[in-house]
């Protein structure tokens, strides 16, 4: 309904035409903050839009030449009413209908706990589930459909911001506290989250991939990535470990336990790399081994350029079957 | 400078509503951010988010208070203006170079300024009366 | 009067106020010089500023663009953002006031033309150390907010954090002065006859903008002190691991940040009440409303801080309080803007490019205005807050609500200054260029943002939605750029061809049009009695009579700079100030401080050292050779029979004026370090910390006790000095500073000895580091005041201190005051709250 409320509230706005889906638009909501704010949006637009046409439209009127100047009083009266009154009760019903919505937004979740950790220029993720149990992903968020989830943010190192917008609005994580966040998605689908705060060269590099599902499929999922990545011969698995990946990186099952880098037990399993940046291919993985720091400057891995190719294909094509 | 009774308008007069908004203002933000800051919190050992969310019940009538002295004392300060302007027996724009039209400027000038402080103080006090607890 | 004495008049004005000829002239130290250099200047980085942002347009004109790489592209953005508010907004408005405030006062200069110039080159050289960076590849980097702990960790930001702190303190000592120097202006130097209710429209933004550049800036100097103890000595005040928080940094700087919008937009503001009147060819309607809108507008500018930290994670309830005043706010801008419109209507309105200007920044202000109600709203605020929905809004806020009105003002106040007029055929190409480039340029940017695209990235991938977006954004950037290089061609060369103006061209009734244009370099001919806040509309013989030198202070005799001074409310004439001419002082200090500044900045602490007591002494000649002068006779005749007093002291001296609004802006200074403290007191469940005894760590309360005593005793000292000094003992004068001076000491030796024998090891937690930072601010000011009492000692013995001429004591006995309070509560909180607490 928002969404079609949108397109017809686009019109208005010229350019506002088709300007508003896309998988990280705070426009095309898919969750209940998302869809609040949204429909506030319209709403304060339109209101705006005849506001402003009504300011211009008498300030024109009053800079043309007229017959009659308006008399004195009469100027004055406008001030009272038009300048002070009318715009003291209009800010007053808007305040009173903001400061309402915020404790609504901010309702205790349902039960499902994710830890997210900012770091330059990664999320770490921690599911804790409501019985307890906890396991850890990274780039990736998965939410099941119309339950409320609440995010407790944090950041490593600077400050980042955690924004999934088709969601709902954005909190800070910041060293050395703990902020809250409710999330309620209301549609399926798959979405982009970003860093919203300026935390360093690789900012714009830093995003995440959202997807909410089914409630089913969501405890699908928790199923599988709470257990360990299932045990390899492969050559790969070897050459990670023989090359030192494990010293920044956790592959569950393995003996790789680092807990500088990213956990990558299931990485075969999300949609992008690198925080969001690239598509999930084992090309795409090898590229970032060998070129990382082209890739994301200023990340704190660095270029593993001088591993033989094939070597760096075999790790890539290992860690892409990580399911 | 909050409470300044004098038979001549002059700029102090003048800036009283506008501070007591400021200490009414400083005051309810204090108060509350205080209290939240103290008994509000986020336990991670415990279960969900593990968010206390502090009840504002204690806030609620400092602020109440706070609001009702900040009110009277821009009353105070408007019927004081009021009576410099001269009751409103003559017309703006008071711009003659006497005593008389200094004094009625700055009557009506405060008596204005009164009355954005009062409406002003209302808006701060809403929070503390819409928002119950420290989420 | 005849002919031939009215020439001979001129001549000596002439003389006495002309700027030296040759290299000489950079010694000038007059406002229409200074004022001039100052708008050049600030006009030269907003140049410098857009064409940084016309890079950043180009790196984001396609996806995954390469043009500009991630560390320059972070610096263009961060560096756009400093010049533009700190190089560019702030000082045009300093810039503007000080060319056109005296002309609007019939002044014939501000009270402290030495500090207007000293100012001016602070501004000069802290402004091209931080633009000058760029060019070698070390330019700040974190934004121009500089949030720690990305800009405090050494590892991840390198010098220029440095460069962007110690530049810019720079230049806000400066602003300090220059609102000092202007609060000052308008209340004490306004001609006779200039009452509270009539003085322009104009002067009354200046006066609240200086006011809140007083409570503004202040917490940004001492947020920068806190910042850079950690960058260079690792105190820890925003590290979470040692007890400190990266959010009080965030809040220091808005309390300054959110002020300082308003700072920038009134005074742009106050152009459009002075220009409105005169083309709508009536008085202002609404007088007291701009008033309430502008003294308002200043108080509430104050409760918006938090505004810009809605995501921060504070509790509703405190966001609550802070979206209400932000709400508030609009009403007085509302007020504004009707009484514009309502002056307009009541008027006949003579539509001239000034005036298309005006109109043009009301329909791009308001639509800034109106997405600010938005935005105060926090849950829209926590979609749209740092996504380009807030760069648009915050373009729309100045670029509608500053550069446009200032621009309008350009267009009406350029003959004034040149005594040419810009073209008014360019003049609608450069409105219509900006007008249709801006809009084009920022108006997609709020879509861009509600569609997701965060601000400050280098680079976005294709597919989200942002691509035509950004195109067309870029377009709009580069139209609005032709605009404003085809106005400064005008501006620089074009008026140049253009025919002299005549006297009072746009038939304005405000002083500022009373001269022939251009006007002399010693402002007016004579300084008239004002009888209306239109004089030149009510008083039509007004010119003639202050031509033919009728009214006060028509000649220079004796060879001074001379202007009036006058009483706060009724402008009753109470001095001829004798204000000191050109001088390399103002510049040589300049360069002492300002070199101090750097040399520590690149660490190079002695040499900081070295230029800083350099420059101590450069003032301290200044200020023995250029204040409080002795005159030669002790009264003077002004003209019209008014004979005025050449020297006064104490409250009524313009000295004792800027003493005391210093002193103002230095409390600010220190109630934000006190905040600080109590800030950590807040976020911690136990503060102080406990010791490793387990009894809570402390200075102690024996030396505290010491030092207060010794502050009482200096504090004592300074007042019966200045009580024997009015008896006419001048050996009770030197006896009580020279007790003065032993206490002062003694009191700040027992301050920092107090925290040293207690251990306080400030690198270790955050409690000690702020016990210490408020102990030394509190021993420097002992310091500073024992080097006052040094100079009164100096003065006493020199013959230039005596009973009659005491304004220096009054001066510092005024600075001893705020002292012994900053002493008094530092010693409170210190030593007494640990107690409590």
């Amino acid at each position: 309904m928002h969404r079609e409320f949108c397109r017809r509230g686009a019109w208005l706005l010229p350019l506002a035409l088709a300007a508003c889906d896309g998988p990280q638009s705070a426009l095309d909501p898919a969750g209940h903050e998302a869809e609040a704010v949204s429909q506030l949006f319209w709403w304060m637009a339109g209101a705006s839009l005849v506001l402003w046409v009504l300011v211009v439209g008498l300030s024109f009127y009053a800079s043309r030449r007229r017959e009659q100047p308006w008399p004195a009083r009469r100027a004055a009266r406008l001030i009272l009413v038009c300048g002070a009154l009318l715009p003291t009760l209009l800010l007053a019903a808007l305040l009173v209908f903001g400061l309402r919505l915020m404790p609504v937004l901010r309702a205790p979740g349902d039960g499902l706990r994710v830890e997210v950790e900012g770091q330059q220029f990664w999320w770490r993720v921690r599911y804790v589930l409501p019985d307890g149990r906890r396991f850890e992903t990274a780039n990736e968020v998965r939410l099941p459909v119309g339950s409320r989830t609440e995010f407790l943010l944090t950041a490593q190192d600077v400050i980042h911001s955690f924004w999934i917008p088709s969601l709902g609005g954005k909190m800070d994580m910041i060293p050395g506290t703990t902020n809250r966040l409710v999330l309620e998605p209301t549609q399926t689908g798959r979405f982009r989250g970003a860093c919203a705060e300026f935390c360093g060269a690789s900012h714009a590099l830093m995003a995440m991939s959202v997807e909410v599902m089914e409630p089913e499929a969501f405890t699908a999922w928790v199923e599988r990535e709470a257990g360990a990545a299932a045990a390899s011969t492969d050559e790969g698995a070897a050459l990670f470990l023989a090359r030192g990946c494990g010293a920044c990186h956790t592959v569950r099952g393995t003996a790789a336990a680092g807990r500088v880098g990213p956990d990558l037990t299931h990485l075969g399993a999300r949609p992008t790399i690198a925080a969001g940046i690239l598509p999930n291919s084992p090309e795409n993985i090898d590229r970032f081994i060998r070129e990382t720091q082209a890739i994301k400057p200023a990340a704190r891995m660095p270029s593993f350029g001088m591993l033989p190719p094939a070597e760096s294909a075999a790790i890539a094509t290992w860690l892409g079957s990580l399911r | 400078m909050v409470i300044r009774i004098r038979d001549k308008a002059d700029l102090w007069t003048l800036l009283m509503p506008p501070t007591v908004w400021a200490l009414h203002f400083l005051f309810c933000y204090l108060v509350a951010a205080v209290h939240c800051a103290k008994k509000g919190g986020i336990n991670l050992a415990e279960p969900s988010s593990g968010a206390s969310f502090a009840p504002l019940a204690e806030v609620r009538p400092l602020v109440a208070i706070g609001t009702a002295v900040a009110l009277a004392l821009i009353v105070v300060s408007a019927w004081q203006a009021w009576r410099h302007w001269g009751a409103g027996t003559e017309d703006p724009p008071h711009d003659a170079a006497t005593p008389e039209d200094r004094q009625h400027f700055l009557g009506l000038a405060t008596l204005l300024l009164s009355g954005l402080s009062f409406a002003s103080v209302i808006f701060i006090a809403l929070p503390a009366f819409l928002i119950t607890d420290c989420r | 009067m005849s002919e031939q004495l009215r020439e001979q008049q001129e001549e000596r004005l002439n003389r006495v106020w002309a700027s030296p000829p040759g290299w000489r002239y950079w010694s000038a130290v007059n406002n229409t010089e200074v004022g001039r250099w100052y708008t050049l200047t600030a006009f030269g980085f907003f140049l410098f500023a857009g064409a940084l942002a016309l890079l950043v347009r180009a790196q984001l004109a396609v996806p995954d663009n390469t043009l500009i790489p991630a560390p320059l592209y972070n610096q263009l953005f961060t560096l756009h953002g400093t010049a533009m508010m700190f190089l560019f907004a702030v000082p045009i408005f300093e810039a503007v006031a000080i060319l056109l405030l005296p002309t609007m006062l019939a002044a014939r200069d501000l009270p402290f033309p030495r500090l207007s110039a000293f100012g001016y080159w602070c501004f000069l050289i802290g402004g091209v150390f931080v633009c000058g960076s760029i060019f070698f590849n070390a330019a700040p980097d974190g934004g121009w907010f500089m949030y720690p702990p990305l800009t405090t960790d050494p590892k991840l930001s390198g010098i220029g954090a440095d460069i962007w702190l110690l530049g810019l303190s720079f230049i806000e000592v400066a602003s300090i002065a220059a609102a000092v120097e202007l609060i000052v202006g308008v209340l004490k130097c306004r001609p006779p006859g200039m009452r509270i209710n009539t003085i322009p429209l104009y002067c009354w933004y200046v006066l609240i903008v200086g006011g809140m550049i007083l409570f503004a800036f202040p917490p940004l100097i001492a947020g920068d002190i806190l910042f850079e103890l950690e960058r260079m000595a690792d105190w820890p005040f925003f590290d979470p691991a040692r007890g400190g928080d990266p959010l009080l940094w965030q809040h220091l700087f808005w309390i300054f940040g959110h002020p300082e919008v308003y700072i920038i937009f009134l005074p742009s503001i106050a152009l459009m009440a002075m220009l409105v009147p005169t083309f709508a060819r009536r008085k202002i309607i609404g007088y007291s409303w701009i008033v309430l809108a502008a003294v308002g507008t200043g108080f509430l500018s104050f409760g918006l801080w938090v505004h810009h930290m809605f995501t921060t994670g504070l509790p509703a309830i405190s966001l609550g309080f802070f979206s209400a005043a932000s709400e508030a706010v609009a009403i007085p801008t509302g007020v504004q803007i009707f009484v514009f419109i309502a002056t307009m209507l009541a008027g006949r309105v003579v539509f001239t490019v000034p005036m298309l200007f005006a109109a043009g920044s009301l329909a791009i202000f308001v639509i800034g205005g109106l997405t600010g109600v938005m935005v105060a709203i926090a849950p829209f605020d926590w979609q749209a807050h740092d996504s380009y929905f807030v760069v648009a809004h915050l373009h729309y806020v100045l670029i509608g609500g500053m550069l446009l009105p200032l621009l309008a003002g350009a267009y009406y106040y350029v003959p004034l200054v040149t005594g040419r007029k810009l073209s008014d055929r360019l003049g609608k190409w450069v409105f219509w260029l900006m007008f249709a480039g801006f809009n084009i340029g920022f108006m997609p940017m709020h879509f861009t943002g509600l569609r997701g695209m965060p601000r400050r990235v280098f680079t976005y991938p294709t597919g989200i939605g942002w691509d035509w977006l950004n195109l067309v954004s870029t377009l709009g950037a580069f139209i609005f750029a032709a605009g404003v290089l085809l106005f400064a061609w005008d501006l620089l060369w074009g008026f140049r061809r253009r025919e002299q103006a005549p006297r009072n061209l746009w038939n304005a009734g405000t002083l500022e049009w009373l001269n022939a244009l251009p006007g002399p370099t010693y402002g007016v001919r004579s300084v008239p009695e004002v009888a209306s806040r239109y004089p030149l509309w009510d008083q039509p013989d007004l010119p003639r009579e202050v031509d033919e030198g009728r009214w006060y202070l028509p000649d220079a005799e004796e060879g001074q700079r001379e202007t009036m001074v006058t009483s706060v409310l009724d402008s009753h004439p109470i001095q001829c100030l004798r204000v000191p001419g050109n001088s390399f002082m103002p510049m040589i200090c300049a360069i002492l401080i300002g070199g101090s500044f750097i040399a520590t900045t690149y660490h190079l602490y002695w040499t900081a050292l070295g230029f800083g007591i350099a420059g101590m002494f450069g003032i301290m000649t200044w200020l023995w050779r250029g204040t409080a002068m002795i005159p030669e006779k002790e009264e003077k005749m002004v003209g019209r029979g008014l004979t005025l007093s050449l020297y006064v002291s104490g409250t009524q001296s313009v000295g004792w004026w800027a003493m005391f609004i210093t002193m103002f802006g230095d409390m600010t200074a220190f109630a934000s370090l006190v905040f600080s403290y109590f800030y950590y007191w807040t976020i911690h469940e136990v503060f102080p910390p406990l010791a490793p005894d387990g009894a809570p760590m402390g200075p102690g309360l024996l030396w505290p006790a010491v030092a207060f005593g010794l502050l009482a005793l200096a504090w004592g000292a300074m007042l019966w000095a200045r009580a024997r000094n009015t008896a006419g003992s001048a050996t009770g004068l030197r006896l009580g500073l020279g007790i003065g001076v032993l206490a002062a000491l003694g009191s700040a030796a027992a301050m920092l000895w107090a925290p040293w024998q207690a251990g306080l090891a400030p690198t270790t937690h955050v409690y000690p580091a702020a016990v210490w930072v408020l102990l030394i601010w509190a021993a420097l000011h002992l310091a500073l005041g024992v080097v006052m009492q040094g100079y009164c000692m100096a003065r006493s013995f020199a013959g230039k201190l005596t009973t009659r001429w005491d304004i220096d004591i009054h001066n510092v006995v005024l600075y001893w005051h705020f002292a012994a309070i900053t002493g008094a509560v530092t010693l409170a909180v210190t030593a007494l709250f640990p107690l409590l607490a």
